[in-house]
């Protein structure tokens, strides 16, 4: 490949593309940066003349609770993902390593966790949570934000274990090795980049749901972040100030941009699939 | 082997035990403090500012639970109807989802209230009809708003024009605007909401029986009159009249900006006007729009309330109506009112902004002529076809008699099955 | 079985370890100890319980609901078939089957396959990371601020507008958002402004990983370019395809929030999509009953469609 197109002409068209993808971000900063009283929906692309930011920040955690609901939704974040990532690595590596009877199927019955329309599961999970007491409680939000993560660790760790030589398998065995430990201390360890790679996914899920957080919790301490957030960026008859909406979303996208950005060296490693 | 299955299960449970620490389970217990939950998210501010008055005067502390995606929402109360899971106080709207919630026998009756209040003069006689379900009074007014024109004086002032009384006077507004290169009237944004404004104000200013047999079930959208102001509707968008359908923007941002002559709106929408630094009097003002049909004895104004409920089975219902009573009192309204910047529902109540005093008592006069607002009059499935019909009308005017006949067969569906009239 | 495959495609090990309990044969015909261990539906049950109880069990009121007439108040009336009779004759139920395959295909085209493109220039380019980057930033500041952002593109006399004219291109004056399918291709590239990242970020880990050797092998036996990409690259990628070509699969086929944040669905149901339909029709109309046939048959659609889809890619590696 990298013969057939010189280095120069790669680089020539990536930047072009990629100035095309900054533009939509450039608009998204340029106006969350703008003081809420120059905004102009028509003139839209002139650079902000100062800074009012931090003024539009300021003004967005005054009418909203956000500062509340972002240890929760980092609890949310963090917990759900991990617990769904290491569901989905053992189910990986009971279909690929250790050979499960019907393996394809019961693959198939967890990857369709995901074709269900989430929109669908409120209202029953709404009365299912309110029995069990699960409704406004955290614990309910972690259980229901990894069921629904599942299906993506089981995909993509099914299949990472899958370019595993399998005879790391049963020379481990052979050594008298128990599989949960072989799980443990061998498939784990080897696969720990493509296990946070799917977090960080996950993570990014979590972290911006609205749909789940809105419906299954009511006080402040319990909602995710987005519950807050909508009042400012969705609700019609508020008539928010655009930028002041856009300040607050950008301040609250910051955790997953920067995790993002830390992360990059790790994710194009982490999913590496080669041979071991 | 069963040390695998143990350490298997012991860590799956300590995850969850783990979690459960951080669970913080159901509030309950004893109710001083009232939850309500509400579809209006971004009012945060405003019900946190009604609590703490709340507290000092009635000793009941009340924190709001915000919901933005109405049709969420609104699955959210309908459901808890069937758990133990119960708001204390709840916001819904009047007309036909008030029906039908009243009809499953769990709203609390507020016809004490509503007697002692008309009795005060606190609340009105005109607006009980709208909270009466087989003669007796449920929940009470959260908020009113009436719908009208906001145009922008700074226009108005340059072209010499002056708020119409007359719809010939509204036209010749319009064509004046038009005519010096200023399109008359800003979309009600977003459209896929709101497409309903202008057909509801032609309709009720042309034919306001019409316009309730309409949402009754007793007549047919394919009626002439109906399809008569279509074809107003239509020669208004084709004389460049109306702004381009599909900008998203508020147009509180456009009259800000100096582009938006005139726009129809609820009263609600001066929150969007005051949070862009315009002041009411001075950068906009605000008039009914007069009736399309010269001949009708009165104005017809449209109007939206929307309900203020707690359920019989609440959790304290004493509390929930001590709450409600309180809600109406001029004290409360007031603070509301000017908290909202908006007008109220009771007369009494002295707004801050003289201009929105005005905006109360012209509406209390008797020259109106009380039209429920569209958003409530029309049933969720009639509404859902007819928001989305109007707006696509919007786009392509000339589908208008496609729009009215699917309209009126859900319309037809709908009334099969429910019985028209009542 | 596939005892006999399973064994020819591991032939290390052909000898039966002493130390092997020897009660029972495991599984794959191998004689001895239970090779893969007794306990293997230990290690599933977490993860299929999680589903079953919080996914699919909550569906199966959907299933039951689709079959009755309900307002989400009193209690749902049994009436058959009745909805999915409706379906059929459903009008705007077509426009929003042709708009659901539009989201496939163009999310196959765009997100996926520019993701592809800007994955295969830049994994071995130095400072790559620095090329993605701009690509990255959509996906981590997800939601915020997309539907008034590009509100402001896509809208009449909008930027889009104003771009196309200044270069004398056609199509000035189209209301991107007000015209059916356009505005759903209009939509598919907001979402592929937003989503090419992921997609990216996935293929340059797939790219990277590949081995060396057959690559090398290649080379030396004359491939290059096209050829060596399609035959030896491409192949050797198939775990990350899966994964990519899987999730965006069922991605286009529920896609639901760009639609409800830009257009919900208009004007006039020209652009919903199935999934829009559904929450139409249950929660805006609030008919529960017909709506929840929608979503049947959505899910339907979904499943079958991944299901045979991961039976191509992966089906045939594993014991039945």
């Amino acid at each position: 490949m990298s013969r057939s197109l010189s280095t120069n002409v790669r680089r020539a068209v990536l930047v072009v593309f990629g100035l095309a993808w900054l533009f939509p971000t450039y608009l998204i900063i340029a106006n969350a940066v703008r003081p809420a009283g120059d905004y102009d929906p028509s003139d839209a692309v002139k650079p902000p003349s100062s800074i009012g930011l931090f003024d539009n920040i300021a003004e967005a955690w005054d009418r909203t609770a956000i500062g509340d609901t972002l240890l929760s939704t980092l609890l949310y974040s963090v917990v759900s993902p991990a617990l769904a990532v290491l569901m989905g690595a053992l189910a990986g590596y009971a279909i690929v390593v250790l050979r499960l009877k019907h393996g394809f199927a019961w693959f198939v019955t967890i990857f369709a966790g995901t074709v269900v329309p989430f929109q669908m599961l409120l209202v029953p999970l709404f009365v299912g949570y309110s029995k069990v007491t699960l409704y406004d409680n955290h614990v309910g939000l972690i259980i229901i934000y990894s069921a629904i993560n599942v299906p993506l660790a089981a995909l993509v760790m099914r299949n990472f274990f899958g370019n595993v030589a399998v005879s790391i398998f049963e020379a481990a065995r052979l050594d008298g090795a128990s599989t949960f430990r072989i799980f443990w201390r061998i498939y784990l360890p080897l696969s720990a980049a493509a296990l946070a790679a799917v977090f960080i996914l996950e993570f990014t899920f979590v972290w911006n749901d609205l749909l789940f957080g809105l419906t299954l919790s009511q006080s402040q301490t319990v909602r995710p972040v987005w519950a807050e957030l909508s009042a400012l960026t969705t609700d019609v008859y508020a008539g928010t100030p655009v930028p002041i909406a856009l300040a607050a979303g950008l301040v609250v996208s910051l955790p997953t941009v920067v995790l993002f950005l830390a992360t990059q060296r790790l994710f194009t490693r982490g999913l590496t699939l080669a041979q071991f | 082997m069963v040390s695998t299955r143990l350490r298997v299960t012991a860590l799956t449970a300590g995850a969850v035990l783990l979690a459960a620490g951080c669970g913080s389970g159901d509030s309950g217990g004893s109710k001083s403090e009232l939850k309500l939950y509400n579809d209006k998210g971004a009012w945060k501010p405003y019900f946190e500012q009604m609590g703490a008055l709340g507290k000092q005067q009635t000793g009941l502390d009340m924190t709001p639970v915000g919901y933005t995606d109405e049709p969420t929402y609104t699955a959210f109360i309908k459901t808890s109807f069937r758990t133990n899971v119960k708001p204390d106080l709840f916001t819904w709207s009047t007309g036909g989802r008030l029906e039908e919630i009243v009809k499953q026998n769990q709203v609390a009756e507020t016809t004490k209230i509503w007697q002692d209040a008309i009795g005060s003069g606190d609340l009105t006689e005109d607006l009980k009809k709208y909270y009466t379900v087989g003669g007796k009074q449920y929940c009470v007014p959260l908020n009113t708003a009436y719908w009208g024109m906001f145009y922008n004086k700074k226009i108005f002032a340059k072209y010499d024009l002056k708020p119409p009384t007359t719809w010939a006077e509204l036209e010749k507004t319009a064509q004046t605007l038009k005519s010096k290169g200023q399109v008359p009237f800003n979309q009600t944004t977003p459209t896929s909401l709101f497409s309903f404004a202008w057909f509801e104000q032609l309709l009720a200013g042309t034919d306001p029986d019409l316009y309730e047999r309409l949402s009754k079930g007793q007549a047919s959208y394919t009626d002439p009159g109906v399809v008569q102001v279509m074809e107003r509707w239509k020669s208004m968008i084709d004389k460049g009249w109306f702004s381009k359908p599909g900008d998203k923007a508020d147009p509180a941002d456009h009259f800000k900006s100096g582009e938006a002559a005139m726009v129809i709106n609820g009263t609600w929408f001066n929150t969007s006007m005051t949070q862009r630094g315009l002041k009411q009097g001075k950068d906009y003002g605000f008039f009914f729009v007069p009736n399309t049909n010269p001949a009708l004895p009165k104005r017809s104004l449209v109007f939206e309330s929307g309900p203020l409920c707690s359920l019989r089975k609440a959790p304290d219902a004493a509390a929930s109506t001590k709450y409600l009573k309180w809600w109406i009192t001029p004290a409360a309204q007031e603070k509301w009112a000017n908290a909202r910047g908006d007008v109220s529902g009771n007369p009494k109540v002295k707004n801050a902004d003289p201009e929105l005093t005005k905006v109360t008592e012209q509406a209390a006069s008797d020259g109106n002529r009380l039209v429920l607002r569209y958003f409530e009059a029309a049933p969720s499935p009639v509404l859902t076809e007819a928001l989305s019909g109007f707006d696509k009308f919007l786009n392509k005017p000339e589908t208008y008699m496609d729009v009215l006949k699917s309209i009126q067969k859900v319309n037809e569906d709908y009334w099969k099955t429910h019985k028209a009239g009542s | 079985m596939t005892s006999h495959k399973a064994t020819a495609s591991r032939p290390k090990l052909t000898v039966v370890p002493p130390q092997g309990n020897g009660r029972r044969h495991a599984r794959g015909g191998r004689a001895g100890f239970a090779l893969h261990g007794r306990f293997r539906h230990v290690y599933i049950s977490p993860a299929v319980l999680f589903v079953a109880v919080l996914l699919y069990l909550p569906f199966l009121w959907t299933a039951y609901l689709s079959f009755t007439s309900y307002d989400g108040l009193a209690s749902p009336e049994f009436t058959g078939l009745d909805n999915y009779r409706r379906l059929l004759e459903d009008d705007a139920l077509l426009t929003s089957i042709r708009n659901t395959l539009l989201w496939v295909v163009g999310t196959v085209v765009l997100p996926v396959g520019l993701g592809l493109l800007v994955a295969v220039l830049s994994y071995d380019l130095k400072g790559g990371s620095w090329f993605r980057l701009p690509f990255l930033l959509p996906y981590a500041m997800s939601g915020a601020g997309l539907g008034v952002i590009w509100g402001f593109i896509l809208q009449p006399d909008g930027m889009a507008n104003q771009i196309l004219s200044l270069f004398g291109m056609p199509g000035a004056d189209t209301a991107f958002l007000q015209d059916g399918p356009g505005n759903t291709i209009a939509m598919i590239i907001v979402w592929a402004w937003q989503q090419l990242g992921v997609n990216m970020l996935l293929f340059v880990v797939g790219l990277q990983s590949i081995p060396r050797a057959p690559i090398e092998a290649a080379r030396i036996d004359g491939a290059s370019g096209w050829s060596m990409f399609r035959h030896v690259i491409w192949p050797l990628m198939r775990p990350i395809t899966t994964v990519v070509f899987g999730l965006a699969l069922v991605a286009g086929l529920k896609n639901f929030d760009i639609v409800w944040v830009m257009t919900q669905g208009g004007p006039g149901r020209s652009s919903e999509t199935l999934a829009v339909t559904m929450y139409r029709d249950v929660f805006v109309a609030n008919e529960y009953g017909y709506g929840s046939a929608v979503a049947v048959l959505l899910t339907t659609i979904t499943g079958l469609a991944s299901y045979v889809y991961l039976r191509r890619q992966v089906g045939r590696e594993e014991p039945r």
